[in-house]
């Protein structure tokens, strides 16, 4: 257990290259890759990805012509992994009232906490190193069943990161400590009658009359975040976990015709059947198996298998703390491990959750954003690692404040730590 | 620590001298049963076993390629080439990787069990800074599915502790990790005691926020010194009896109190520290307070910043119990460096242990010991496979003071073992059968071998 030499980091040379970003990339080939591209045309190997402001311009040309040609010797070349359901961005230190800005005790479904993210947080870079380009950040809410809503952000550090806001309208349903879970399903139902009733009204008003009517009161925006559900505008996306429960909003997605997405879901496999036929993606934890209430019952590490296998579009999300997202692959793996199909488990962390939120991302294709992501070997394996990284074109700085850290106590100086930078 | 001469030996001295020197009516000795809830662990079935054809990593820093396990009687009889037993149950070990069972310091399993509704919570004895006094093992739920989960994951012993809440939180156990109906059927025999101490925000902020001392950090420490000053006299008190009643008079007993015979069985020498305690600065003033009260500082536990002070801890002889890359959820977590554990373990006399604190990834501590090691090998340490499995096998049982019982596959210790599918240091990895003491308690593929807490059973 010695230690070895220290190689010179190659981080390091990128960091001095990614001075400032520039207005127009260097074009780039990624030549004999593994390419896994979920999409239709499935894995490609030896293929070459040629990516040019910003985009994916190219796969297999005839002719390779760029700017920067990257050889990358048969490794692995995958779409940039999503995260979601954290709140990164929104928390730097989860105990630290001043650093979070998830919580706000008077949410409602207007809450849109994108315009607090933070693209300077360290838990970005830290994530970004996992192979993760982009994230889907979604606040706790408070007091209401209506948390806020969920928005989306590349994590390049950028000031302009946040690609895509109020993205999806979160509702908490389930067992309640004080009072009946029949309130809220209730509540939810009873709202999205009222609005329906609204705007038919409306419509036929419109309808009477030729055209709008005038006179009419704007909807207050609570009112237009409803309609915006019912015009399938985004999706309503539901923490849940009861069985009764996900059938209740099924029922609801039937009747006013949503876009739903399952949030947890933990009894899903119970009625993996009614939710693949609705076309209802499942956003679940891959390691969560201990029946942690009476709602969780049928928690098991084969579930995400069992789902997929039942047809559900099941996305892979890390449970528990945000500075914990970094673990996606490593959960996909497991999934894996217990009974899911490798590229099933690829789309679960890439395409499905672009699908699940309407995200332009998470494909390798052309004309698709350059969120891409160049690994050592097998993506989801404990030993690999990302070694190039792409988002948006650009190609990505992977060290972190934790690199800082470790190289400052394992580098010997005769003063004190402090002046190792 | 000095150990006192057994009073054993005093009292004989002592009926040997009353035949010649008039000693005053003596009182009946009053002793105390340091064992009130003894184990009453039975093995379960099990008969001589030889996995052949296996990569084994023994638990010492050793691996052996195409190797043969025997274990007879309930214990390691022999790791190497070409084995034979008579009457043996045989497994195929070809492409099949063997490790001890994998040891977690550092579990709440049975005292947060699931489902965790209210009245489950049964870890933090959150009413005094001080519960000394307070045993986790009384609070423990054996039915908690948890530990049907962590036996799949390869785990065959743990240490359930009290939660951080207080300055000191109370006492350990260490559990053999086979289904009971009782905890005493759990108790792993002879393991010494544990006392969860705490550093930092937890016990500041649980008690200050009720305008309780401590409020602070130098509250935190006024606390624990106040604490062993009135140990350090109850032990005193004792040994003086002892020593009276020896000498044959007839002296009266100190008062007992419950809290300080905990304290006191520390300074003794008899129970082992656990000390969550997360920051370099404090760790280094944990162990100058091992050093004022005369007892040793023992094992850290959520050591995030340990590679800060690993020499120390080195020096010391402290282990450090750790996670591969929890972080952020605190001030305390906020420094975290994924290698932690390989810079502690680099350091001469080190004992670096990766423990979970999670119902979660006490399931995957393979996978949380594999992601050090290649994280560290990407940054200029040369950790292999052998030298990983430490973490969670030998050194974590030298923490609990059971290393002469298990935590490695060398001759003559009880036969804990996990055969895994592959390598247990890929994600892949599955622990395909487990024994404790060379009983079979969990087949990935026999569902006779799957045990089901009673919570579970019928759950429609």
């Amino acid at each position: 257990m010695t230690l070895r030499n220290k190689r010179f980091k190659s981080s390091l040379i990128a960091l001095a290259l990614a001075a400032a970003s520039s207005a127009h990339a260097a074009s780039v080939a990624i030549t004999n890759a593994k390419v896994h591209t979920v999409t239709d045309a499935g894995v490609l190997e030896n293929a070459t990805v040629v990516i040019d402001n910003g985009v994916i311009t190219a796969i297999n040309p005839e002719s390779v012509a760029a700017d920067q040609v990257i050889d990358a010797n048969g490794k692995v070349l995958t779409p940039g992994f999503i995260s979601s359901m954290n709140q990164i961005g929104l928390v730097e230190v989860s105990a630290v009232a001043h650093s979070r800005d998830a919580d706000a005790k008077k949410a409602d479904i207007t809450f849109d906490p994108s315009v607090a993210f933070n693209p300077k947080s360290s838990l970005i870079s830290f994530t970004r190193k996992a192979g993760i380009t982009a994230n889907v950040t979604a606040p706790n809410g408070g007091d209401s069943m209506f948390k806020g809503q969920t928005f989306a952000a590349k994590l390049n550090g950028e000031f302009d990161s946040v690609f895509s806001a109020k993205n999806g309208v979160l509702v908490a349903l389930g067992s309640e400590s004080k009072g009946s879970r029949a309130t809220n399903l209730l509540a939810l139902t009873h709202k999205l009658e009222d609005a329906k009733k609204a705007l038919d009204k409306a419509a036929k008003m419109a309808a009477k009359n030729g055209k709008g009517d005038k006179d009419k009161k704007e909807p207050k925006r609570s009112e237009q975040e409803i309609n915006a559900l019912l015009k399938g505008e985004k999706p309503l996306l539901v923490y849940v976990d009861r069985a009764t429960d996900i059938l209740a909003v099924l029922e609801l997605k039937q009747r006013f015709n949503l876009d739903l997405v399952l949030l947890g879901a933990a009894d899903a496999p119970l009625v993996a059947k009614q939710i693949a036929d609705a076309e209802v993606p499942v956003v679940m934890g891959a390691l969560r198996n201990l029946p942690g209430s009476f709602d969780s019952l049928h928690v098991n590490l084969a579930n995400a298998g069992k789902l997929d296998k039942a047809g559900v579009n099941v996305v892979l999300t890390v449970d528990g703390d945000s500075h914990n997202a970094h673990q996606l692959r490593f959960d996909a793996g497991n999934a894996v491990a217990n009974g899911m199909d490798y590229q099933e488990a690829l789309a679960a962390v890439t395409a499905n959750v672009a699908d699940a939120f309407n995200l332009d991302t998470g494909r390798i294709a052309v004309g698709k954003p350059a969120d891409i992501v160049l690994w050592s070997a097998d993506p989801f394996e404990l030993s690999t690692t990302v070694e190039q990284m792409w988002i948006d074109g650009e190609q990505q700085v992977l060290e972190s404040r934790q690199d800082k850290l470790r190289e400052r106590y394992t580098t010997s100086s005769e003063m004190p730590r402090a002046y190792t930078k | 620590m000095k150990k006192l001469m057994p009073s054993l030996v005093m009292v004989a001295v002592s009926v040997a001298l009353t035949g010649c020197i008039q000693s005053e009516q003596q009182d009946a000795k009053v002793t105390i049963n340091k064992n009130p809830y003894p184990s009453t662990y039975q093995t379960l079935p099990q008969q001589t076993t030889l996995i052949k054809n296996a990569t084994v990593l023994i638990g010492n820093g050793e691996r052996l390629d195409n190797a043969d396990v025997l274990f007879v009687d309930g214990k390691v009889s022999q790791v190497g080439q070409n084995l034979a037993a008579d009457g043996a149950t045989v497994i195929d070990g070809q492409g099949k990787w063997v490790t001890p069972g994998v040891i977690d310091v550092h579990s709440h399993y049975g005292v947060y069990p699931s489902p965790s509704v209210e009245s489950h919570a049964d870890g933090n004895e959150m009413t005094a800074p001080n519960t000394s006094e307070v045993w986790a093992e009384h609070s423990v739920w054996p039915q908690d599915p948890g530990f049907n989960a962590a036996r799949a994951g390869g785990v065959t012993t743990l240490q359930i502790l009290p939660g951080s809440a207080n300055l000191f939180g109370g006492r350990g156990v260490t559990l053999k990790n086979v289904p009971s109906h009782t905890m005493q059927g759990m108790k792993f025999p002879d393991a010494p005691y544990g006392l969860k101490m705490a550093c930092g925000e937890n016990p500041k902020r649980v008690y200050g926020g009720r305008k309780e001392a401590p409020g602070t950090r130098m509250g935190n420490m006024a606390g624990y010194r106040m604490a062993w000053a009135e140990a350090a006299e109850y032990k005193r008190a004792w040994e003086k009896y002892d020593a009276d009643y020896a000498a044959g008079k007839n002296p009266a007993a100190p008062v007992r109190d419950i809290e300080l015979d905990t304290l006191k069985g520390v300074l003794d020498g008899e129970i082992l520290i656990h000390n969550h305690c997360y920051k370099a600065e404090e760790m280094a003033m944990m162990v100058d307070l091992g050093k004022e009260f005369n007892y040793h500082s023992g094992t850290f536990h959520h050591a995030v910043e340990a590679y800060k002070i690993a020499d120390m801890l080195g020096e010391n002889g402290n282990c450090a119990a750790m996670w591969p890359d929890w972080w952020g959820f605190k001030m305390e977590a906020y420094d975290m460096v994924e290698e932690n554990v390989a810079i502690v373990d680099a350091m001469k006399n080190s004992c670096a242990v990766v423990h979970s604190d999670s119902g979660t990834t006490i399931q995957r501590l393979n996978q949380e010991a594999a992601k050090v090691m290649y994280r560290a090998n990407e940054n200029g340490f040369a950790l292999t496979e052998a030298d990983a499995i430490r973490w969670i096998t030998s050194n974590a049982a030298k923490s609990l003071g059971i290393e002469d019982k298990t935590g490695s596959l060398e001759q003559g210790k009880n036969a804990d073992v996990v055969i895994w599918n592959t390598n247990p240091f890929s994600v892949y990895a599955l622990a395909e059968q487990v024994f404790v003491d060379g009983a079979k308690v969990y087949d990935r593929f026999d569902e006779n071998y799957q045990a089901q807490s009673d919570f579970m059973l019928g759950q429609e």
